[in-house]
């Protein structure tokens, strides 16, 4: 299918949102919306939600109904995320509520050992990459390798 | 300038903090240090907390060399921007992180052998390798062959639908 798609970038601060930002290239067309975390390191962005990090049950609960509220304004057709744990929650929302494609790249920090955030939503991923080879054969024939940020 | 950064991960780099401090008055160049979430408050150079990412990528773009742990942001940016760094990876043992990934990182780089990298793996070997850095200047290989993969692909998957 051709044209302009809605696409929700979710990853949480640090490592994972400057890798975030170095793809960004890759959506270039599209419409964009970011979910992250409320820190400093990630504030004045554009288009971004924010959300409180989760430190207790009731926080889970909260984000997870700000994540739904944010998809049903947005109506994502595809969801990327570099992780960390806060791609769990929206990537399931996501896949069976709104029936969105995913794309989940696995952080470069993880370099022989699958992240617990990666092995969460390998399943339902529809492309899930790596970024080193050595974790190929840890997550199975869906895992792709075609090179690394670092 | 050099610029001192230990990421956004909630446990404290005690170690690393105390030794450059240490060891910054007998380093020549200025010293700018990122404290995150740890406690030491260093007594001989500056430093902040936190900063938005913008003004953190400004602060490294100064920067003649950058001292971290082995976090993926710090390398990502010092390998765009060609700025020589220095890992000390933070390790599971001292409470520094949960895991020891960072030396699994800083390792699979060594053997890499990348130019514009150099790593410390024990405090008491930082101000040899700090010297050692600021004063070389390397040749930066430029272009990020495995990002412009990464763009491709999944540019590719998403006008497969």
């Amino acid at each position: 299918m051709e044209g302009e798609k809605k696409i929700g970038l979710i990853c949480s601060a640090g490592g994972h949102f400057t890798e975030m930002l170095q793809l960004r290239e890759a959506f270039k067309g599209h419409r964009i919306f970011v979910i992250t975390y409320r820190e400093k390191a990630t504030l004045n962005q554009e288009n971004t939600y924010y959300l409180e990090t989760w430190r207790s049950p009731t926080g889970f609960i909260v984000g997870l109904m700000k994540i739904f509220i944010i998809f049903l304004k947005e109506k994502p057709d595809i969801l990327f995320s570099t992780g960390s744990e806060i791609a769990v929650p929206p990537f399931y929302l996501g896949k069976f509520l709104f029936r969105t494609k995913l794309i989940y790249l696995e952080c470069s920090a993880q370099v022989y050992r699958p992240s617990l955030t990666g092995r969460c939503v390998y399943p339902i991923t529809d492309l899930f990459l790596v970024q080193w080879e050595f974790l190929l054969k840890k997550y199975g024939p869906k895992a792709k390798y075609v090179g690394g940020l670092i | 300038m050099i610029f001192v950064t230990v990421g956004n991960h909630f446990q404290g780099f005690e170690r690393l903090l105390k030794k450059v401090d240490e060891i910054s008055p007998r380093i020549p160049n200025e010293i700018l240090v990122q404290k995150g979430y740890s406690k030491y408050v260093p007594q001989n150079t500056k430093y902040f907390d936190f900063v938005p990412l913008s003004m953190a990528m400004e602060y490294l773009q100064k920067s003649d060399l950058v001292i971290s742990h082995a976090g993926i942001g710090t390398i990502i940016l010092c390998k765009e921007y060609g700025i020589p760094l220095l890992l000390f990876p933070r390790r599971k043992k001292y409470r520094e992180h949960g895991t020891d990934h960072q030396v699994e990182i800083a390792q699979v780089l060594e053997k890499r052998g990348d130019k514009n990298i150099y790593i410390v793996y024990e405090e008491d070997q930082l101000e040899e390798k700090i010297m050692e850095a600021v004063g070389r200047k390397e040749i930066v290989e430029t272009g990020n062959r495995g990002r412009e993969n990464l763009i491709r692909t999944i540019k590719e998957f998403i006008e497969t639908f």
